[in-house]
């Protein structure tokens, strides 16, 4: 490999850097807005320096149960993240180690769960967990969006499953072990770089969703998305405690990808077979 | 350590067979190398043995018991991958104690296990390394390492060799052959590559799409190969093979073409009737050339002259028949000098030239 010049560097990092600026804006006005006093909210030219105050962050929590909001959200994502990657990478292993010449058709009707469109679905959906007592509870959403994270799951694992050599499972078969345990002690951890971004984009699905909450849950397990949009009513939009909310919202994200990074390196296989 | 034994072993895939009714009996403590191009079902078999190929017909044996049905982990068995099939999340020492697991030992037999089979093959400084920060050749010592701690009744190599370089590949074809000796496991290699198998094998089992051609000790295949593909398939260089027809000499059968006649080799020519075709056979060593006013000599042109240190390669041509000498290098003639030279008669092979059987 050649060595980068200076000359590219500069250049990277100052790609790196617009690109950088460009997402962090709406980031900078979220947090902006929430530490701003409402006076001070849609002041013209926008203020730039402010005395900065917890107030909405403060409303949010005692006017609000935004605590329980967060709680659900995490109950539902965490729920249906787990669920999705365990079952999700079953089914992928499956799909990558069995022959069958009909074995592509089930993994592309697998993938067709993910392809209507959610909008077309929200009503059935009601229907079905009202008539089934479901309607307002966490495992309503963890079911709905498993329907939606377990196809993803196994399209991305089989890619990285059937990257991992067979030749590996078969010494282990002849080591003494079963297939449950060959599963989960040498073909798993070789794919945790597929695992740890099948987590990441489950997690993110599932917190970032609006449409199903809105729609499946009333008080008791409403997700903080929706919760977020509540300040938003027919007499006024309270901006704050919606900027407020939103940052907070932010932030679980942030910290389950930075958790799971250490996954996200490749290489794993690296020198297992030549 | 067990006998193995192959009663009529088939493997179909659908209505394709690739293993037609292998039958094999080997020996408790005996190496034997399957040999053969690739496409022969060499592998195939093996892979049956270990038991990660369903068997399709017949029976295979592991110390008298019929293990047709049982899982790899319930066969005595140890296998040494072409890839080595390290577990590259895991060091050399827990490749290792991985293979042991299953068995259920006490951390110090464990540790004895180790230890021992690690000095046995010079791993005693790599154990903590992980295979990614290991040499081909010592991959390679890894995967053998892996198999031995188990102390299997059967070791399978397939095609352990073929991802090393010429020099290393000699180096641990002996290593093998030492281990084989100091362990008395009985052992199945696959290989394609024939000096592998002579060196290595107590037994020979030569294949060809699906079937054996013919079972024997290296020595056997060597002098005695049973049809034309095995004549041809060991040697190197191959045996030379010309086509000719028997005719009625003087002093019995004479094999005849445009070429050459010589006389046909007198165990044989009981064997042989006057107009049949046959197809005879003589290793390059043991075409030499002529000494002045020999009887029986062929006339025949130098074509190329390869030298080789010890020995010399010549191409020679007898009217459109090109035929090859391996020859002492002092003795090499030069390109395009004519030559007289004979074939040695204890060499002479013949085969049916239509079924290529050995007469």
């Amino acid at each position: 490999m050649n060595k980068i010049s200076t000359r590219q560097a500069t250049f990277v990092y100052i790609v790196t850097g617009i690109i950088l600026i460009i997402f962090m804006i709406p980031i900078y006005l979220i947090l902006a807005s929430s530490l701003k006093p409402s006076a001070d909210m849609f002041s013209r030219p926008p203020t730039v320096f402010f005395t900065p105050t917890l107030q909405h962050y403060v409303d949010l929590f005692t006017l609000r149960p935004f605590h329980q909001n967060i709680l659900n959200s995490l109950i539902v994502t965490l729920g249906s993240t787990a669920f999705s990657v365990t079952v999700g990478s079953l089914g992928a292993f499956a799909l990558s180690r069995i022959r069958h010449p009909r074995i592509n058709d089930a993994a592309f009707w697998i993938l067709s769960m993910r392809m209507f469109p959610p909008i077309a679905v929200v009503v059935p959906y009601y229907i079905i967990f009202k008539s089934v007592g479901l309607l307002d509870t966490p495992l309503a959403l963890i079911i709905v969006y498993s329907t939606a994270n377990i196809p993803l799951t196994v399209w991305l694992m089989k890619g990285f499953f059937d990257e991992v050599p067979e030749a590996l499972e078969e010494a282990a078969q002849v080591d003494g072990y079963g297939i449950v345990e060959i599963f989960y002690r040498i073909t798993l951890p070789l794919a945790a770089p597929g695992l740890a971004v099948c987590a990441v984009f489950c997690f993110i699905f599932s917190w970032n969703e609006f449409l199903f909450a809105l729609m499946l849950t009333g008080s008791s397990a409403q997700t903080a998305t929706v919760a977020v949009m509540s300040f938003w009513s027919s007499d006024a939009v309270q901006w704050g405690r919606i900027m407020a909310g939103s940052f907070i919202i932010l932030i679980p994200g942030v910290i389950f990808v930075l958790t799971c990074q250490k996954w996200l390196v490749k290489g794993l296989t690296l020198g297992s077979v030549k | 350590m067990a006998s193995v034994s192959l009663t009529n072993v088939v493997k179909a895939f659908g209505a394709f067979k690739v293993v037609h009714g292998v039958d094999l009996d080997i020996t408790d403590g005996e190496f034997v190398v399957l040999l053969g191009p690739s496409g022969c079902g060499k592998t195939t078999t093996l892979r049956m043995v270990a038991g990660l190929e369903d068997v399709s017909g017949g029976e295979i044996c592991i110390a008298g018991e019929v293990i047709n049905d049982r899982p790899p982990k319930d066969r005595k068995i140890a296998m040494v991958f072409q890839n080595y099939a390290l577990y590259p999340h895991m060091t050399v020492r827990q490749n290792m104690e991985f293979a042991l697991k299953p068995q259920k030992l006490s951390k110090a037999e464990v540790d004895a296990k180790i230890a021992g089979v690690a000095g046995m093959l010079g791993l005693d400084a790599l154990l903590q390394r992980k295979p990614a920060q290991l040499s081909g050749g010592q991959r390679q010592r890894v995967a053998m390492a892996r198999a031995m701690v188990r102390t299997p009744e059967v070791f399978l190599f397939d095609e352990p060799l073929s991802n090393l370089d010429a020099k290393l590949r000699t180096q641990v074809r002996m290593e093998i052959a030492k281990l084989h000796k100091q362990l008395g496991t009985t052992v199945i290699y696959v290989t394609h590559d024939q000096v592998e198998a002579m060196t290595l094998a107590d037994k020979i089992v030569i294949m060809k799409d699906g079937y054996i051609e013919q079972i024997g000790s290296p020595e056997e295949v060597f002098a005695h190969p049973k049809n034309l593909f095995v004549a041809t398939f060991i040697g190197s260089p191959s045996m030379n093979l010309f086509r000719m027809t028997v005719e009625r000499g003087d002093k019995g059968p004479v094999l005849s073409s445009a070429a050459f006649t010589i006389a046909a080799p007198v165990d044989k020519s009981g064997k042989l009737t006057p107009g049949q075709a046959v197809t005879l056979g003589i290793r390059p060593s043991d075409v030499r050339l002529a000494r002045a006013g020999e009887p029986g000599a062929i006339e025949a042109r130098v074509e190329v002259v390869e030298y080789l240190g010890v020995e010399a390669l010549v191409d020679l041509r007898v009217g459109t028949q090109e035929f090859i000498a391996q020859i002492p290098a002092g003795e090499r003639p030069a390109p395009d000098e004519t030559v007289k030279v004979v074939f040695n008669q204890a060499g002479l092979h013949l085969f049916d030239s239509e079924s290529g059987q050995a007469l």
